[in-house]
């Protein structure tokens, strides 16, 4: 079920990488993530609950990250979700496809007759 | 990996719901409070931030919701949901759902019971070990081929056993049928079977307790334990109650002195299915125990099984063995010559079902009746389907909703489905219950006076698996119907009063074509029914030449008396005479064989005077030896000529009696009385044992079996028995009271025996001849009966069916027949008008299921008797039989539009 994307302007089945890298940085609790993806991406992308709930359930179920509760800073109990191993892998495959694909995407868009 | 870390968290959901809930609930309260937080810090106050918080988030339920539907565990929460819900709708209605459930358990337990019969006879495996690569050995004689069970002597046997290294070992056995043991005191009667020493170790059958048998017990006089046995778990338990120290005891077999020594599985009960044994012997200890008349001696009572080698096929092993057969026979011959001994090539045949005399008999009407059965359950989810119809009419308004409120197409559908499923899953489970009743009481109706058979009928696997395949089946068949006809509702009939529309046409155009079909369906059933009930009464029906009802028949057993065996014949006409004088007794003669009942049957070769030349196998009469008097306790005249009487001794002119069918073949036109034939024995009639003259002529009798024409018989008094081979060791004695029927004189007349010699024993209760008549019936009896029940259950759902779419159409049509009586009608022009569309369904299905009978029938000609698979009659009355129920199923609804006030009808919609 994943919707949404438009919202928040995620590039579809791409948030879930996003949260992997995200959770690569550090642990993190739902609400974290969500603002750690928009402050890095200074603003683009708007992650909302909605999508967000689903998508940990998703990676937790796959044995990619896994959430602990933990007290937060303001002394409240909150759910950090953590990398596993197979998170870490995961994550590394996903970013090196990703790179080899919008290279050669740019490369497509910025291809012009002569150099053919 | 991934696989199993899903399948784990969705258990994990699954059965800790209320925990997963929780910590979602939790999870986002913190999501709120931290965004509420983030807000606060940017300057708003608290109240504001929760609410701006709230927005932001949306609806909580829908977030929750699709964190849910993440996942395989949802989809089996929202099946259970929907199995939930169905559970409740039919509870709401358990009239409806009462008879559903029960039609579908009869239905299913009627094709369980009649599977597990199949399964156990012509399916399962041995339980022994590795049961592929067991053979049976045929062949050897030329009767041998076909039988199913003995066929083999003992030197053959032996000459076999001595080969065994070439096989991965060989086994014989001989189901014995019955042992008097004495245990601690008491006698009783048990199965027995005689086995070879390594015949539980070939077969890999191990003892629960003590051990089996090992080839050195099988030898004369017993091996280092004296004479031992084995028992089964069965008369372990009874005799024993399972007691561990039964090895050791002491155990007397027909007078002889056994030690068990062990006692076999619970699962193992030979390797002829249909018998059972309770207790097993080294066969070499059947000598001590028949003596001269032992099995071992005068005949072939063996059976041999091979254990192939692995990897060896059953080509190679055959080719070994054939190899073998000369030296066999040379090894083997009897003292007293054979023409063409062993000379029929040896033939092995896969064994790992293993060997059946009842599945040779059964086979085809087992699988018949299980045909007639799955098609009396598919006539019967015609009417649940038609029923489950009517129901989704009548919730066409929640469907409508449900669509209207966004439920997709597929959901309603799967929802009806899995209503289906819960009906055929119940009915399936009330069904097992019918079936475990059902299948032991068809095998009680396949035993007979002289054979009670014994199957394996425990649920295994198969039958489970063959169940729930029916149950789906049964479930998708009158599921689907309803599933498509609901799935096409519209949303917009939930904004009107009634979700009416036009939808009623679709369904009655749906009903008619399940019901033509069932029609078709159940024509078919009837007109098999009809075949096989004409054949059993054509049957039954057949001038027998006696009077089977007023004879009774005792078989008296003289292994045990001290008799010498050339005394034998006189002995038996002391027992005849001594029954004879009992008082109530008119007529009481003896026979060594008697219609359709047990006897010693002779095929002699004759040698006809002045005949035309015949070949070799038409040369070939029955010989029956009687004592004077026989004839009028059967009730059978003397055509002509005389009886023969107490002059007839073995120092008289040798005389014989022969039957209406013996004069039609070998003198045609001529009189047989006076004259004399020559006689031989031997498988190629090159033993002769003299010529008899022919002093009468008697009416045909049947010797084996009804179907079969009356052989032409010979009948010789049996003081002048002259075979080149030892006398039987029982004689039939029949009896005729003088005044009704003989059998209370049955407990006088076995006084009488033992009175003559203490020692004697009844081969079985003493029974009408009746009963020998109608047990050579039972398989015709059996399939007339259950057709005949099956055929009229489907013949009365049929015409339920029509009864139920004749009927729903009248409510339809309610308003348009109110408008037609108040515009004058007549209740007649009424029911013309409901009945031309009952007629015409009737029709189309009994055309449908005719031509389709006559297509199928003649399958069944191998079962029938004195009826073609086309028979005319069966075929008219049964089509006449359908329009008869077809109109009376009809009429009654038709009958009831024309009754009640039009202005109702008129004011109803």
């Amino acid at each position: 079920m994943r919707s949404d994307n438009k919202q928040s302007g995620v590039v579809q089945g791409t948030l879930d990488m996003l949260i992997l890298k995200t959770l690569a940085l550090e642990p993190m609790h739902g609400y974290g993530i969500g603002v750690r993806i928009e402050q890095i991406s200074k603003g683009v992308f708007q992650v909302n609950a909605g999508s967000l709930f689903p998508a940990f359930r998703r990676l937790e179920r796959d044995g990619l990250i896994e959430g602990e509760w933990r007290a937060t800073e303001n002394n409240r109990r909150a759910k950090y979700y953590a990398l596993t191993p197979r998170g870490r892998t995961t994550l590394k495959r996903e970013t090196r496809d990703w790179e080899t694909q919008t290279a050669a995407i740019a490369r497509i868009l910025g291809a012009s007759l002569g150099e053919l | 990996m991934v696989l199993l870390s899903r399948i784990i968290s969705g258990l994990r959901r699954l059965f800790h719901k209320g925990q997963v809930e929780q910590e979602l609930d939790e999870e986002l309260r913190e999501y709120l409070e931290s965004s509420a937080e983030r807000k606060i810090a940017a300057g708003l106050n608290r109240e504001a931030a929760l609410r701006a918080a709230r927005v932001e988030i949306g609806s909580l339920e829908a977030v929750k919701e699709r964190a849910r539907d993440v996942g395989w565990e949802s989809v089996v929460e929202s099946l259970w949901q929907d199995v939930r819900y169905a559970i409740r709708l039919l509870r709401k209605s358990p009239a409806f759902t009462a008879v559903t459930i029960l039609t579908l358990a009869l239905g299913i337990g009627a094709n369980t019971a009649i599977f597990s019969v199949v399964n156990s006879l012509l399916l399962r495996s041995l339980p022994v070990a590795d049961p592929q690569r067991l053979v049976t050995v045929r062949g050897g004689f030329r009767d041998n081929q076909r039988s199913t069970w003995g066929g083999m002597n003992y030197p053959v046997w032996d000459q076999i056993r001595q080969r065994a290294h070439i096989f991965d070992g060989a086994v014989a056995w001989s189901v014995e049928g019955r042992f008097n043991i004495t245990l601690g005191g008491e006698t009783q009667v048990v199965d027995g079977v005689y086995v070879s020493g390594d015949f539980f170790t070939t077969l890999g059958v191990p003892a629960v307790v003590g051990r089996t048998f090992t080839s050195a017990d099988d030898v004369p006089g017993g091996g280092p334990d004296g004479l031992v046995a084995v028992i089964s778990y069965g008369l372990w338990q009874r005799r024993f109650g399972g007691a561990a120290t039964v090895a050791g005891t002491p155990l007397i077999v027909d007078g002889v002195a056994f030690t068990i020594v062990g006692v076999t599985p619970a699962r193992f009960s030979g390797v002829e299915v249909g018998q059972t044994f309770d207790v097993a012997l080294p066969i070499t200890t059947g000598f001590l125990i028949g003596g001269k008349d032992s099995a071992l001696e005068v005949g072939a009572p063996l059976t041999a099984m091979l254990r192939l080698k692995p990897g060896q096929s059953i080509e190679a092993a055959t080719v070994a063995l054939r190899a073998a057969q000369p030296q066999i026979r040379a090894d083997s011959r009897p003292p007293v010559p054979q023409q063409h001994y062993l000379e029929e090539p040896f033939t092995l045949v896969p064994a790992a079902t293993g060997t059946s005399q009842l599945r040779q008999q059964y086979e085809r009407p087992l699988v018949t009746i299980l045909v007639l059965v799955a098609l009396v359950l598919v006539v019967a989810c015609a009417n649940i389907a038609n029923l489950l119809l009517a129901r989704a009419d009548a919730r066409r308004h929640e469907f409508s909703v449900r669509l209207a409120l966004g439920a997709p197409r597929w959901r309603l559908a799967r929802q009806l489905l899995i209503e289906s499923l819960v009906l055929a899953c119940i009915g399936a489970a009330v069904g097992l219950i019918f079936a475990a009743w059902g299948s032991h009481a068809l095998l009680a109706q396949v035993s007979t006076w002289r054979d009670q058979y014994f199957l394996d009928l425990s649920l295994d696997w198969r039958v489970l698996t063959f169940t729930a395949v029916v149950t789906s089946a049964t479930a998708v068949l009158f599921g689907t119907a309803p599933a498509f006809h609901a799935s096409r509702a519209a949303p917009i009939n939930a904004l009107k009063e009634h979700g009416r529309s036009g939808s009623g046409a679709a369904r009655v155009s749906l009903s008619s074509g399940l019901v033509v079909g069932q029609v078709a369906l159940s024509l078919v059933l009837v007109v098999a029914a009809g075949l096989f009930v004409r054949t059993f009464e054509r049957l039954s029906r057949l001038p027998r030449g006696f009077d089977s009802e007023g004879v009774l028949v005792v078989t008296v057993d003289v292994t045990r008396s001290p008799i010498d065996l050339s005394n034998r014949i006189a002995f038996y006409q002391r027992l005849v005479d001594a029954v004879a004088a009992v008082p109530g007794v008119a007529h009481a003669a003896g026979s060594l064989h008697t219609p359709m009942g047990i006897g010693l049957t002779v095929l002699p070769t004759v040698n006809i005077p002045g005949a035309v030349r015949m070949r070799e196998d038409e040369l070939r009469p029955v010989l029956s030896f009687i004592t004077p008097d026989w004839f009028a306790t059967q009730g059978s005249a003397i055509q002509a000529g005389r009886d023969i009487d107490d002059h007839d001794t073995r120092y008289a002119p040798p005389v014989m009696l022969v039957n209406d069918a013996f004069v039609r073949r070998f003198f045609p036109g001529r009189d047989a009385i006076g004259a004399t034939v020559g006689v031989a024995v031997g498988s190629h009639g090159e033993t002769s044992v003299g010529s008899k003259t022919i002093v009468g002529v008697v009416r045909d009798m049947p010797w084996r079996s009804l179907r079969d024409d009356v052989p032409a018989t010979m009948y010789v008094p049996l003081a002048q028995w002259n075979m080149p081979f030892p006398l039987v060791w029982y004689i039939n004695i029949s009896i005729r009271s003088s005044a009704g029927s003989p059998l209370p004189l049955a407990r006088s007349v076995t006084a009488a025996l033992t009175a003559v010699d203490r020692e004697v024993a009844l081969m079985f209760p003493p029974h009408l001849l009746a009963d020998q008549v109608n047990g050579s019936l039972t398989r015709e009896r059996l399939v007339a009966t259950l057709s005949a029940f099956f055929g009229i259950l489907a013949l009365l759902l049929a015409g339920i069916g029509l009864y139920g779419v004749t009927a729903y159409a009248v409510s339809r049509r309610r308003h348009e027949i109110g408008i037609r009586i108040a515009l004058g009608a007549q209740p007649a022009d009424v029911i013309k008008l409901v009945l031309r569309q009952s007629v015409l369904l009737t029709v189309v299905g009994v055309a449908l299921g005719v031509v389709s009978a006559a297509a199928l029938t003649r399958y069944l000609e191998a079962m029938l008797f004195g009826v073609t698979p086309l028979d005319p009659s069966t075929f008219i009355v049964v089509s006449l039989l359908f329009g008869a129920v077809a109109t009376v199923a009809a009429y009654v609804p038709a009958r009831r539009a024309t009754k009640g006030d039009p202005m109702i009808a008129l004011r109803c919609e």
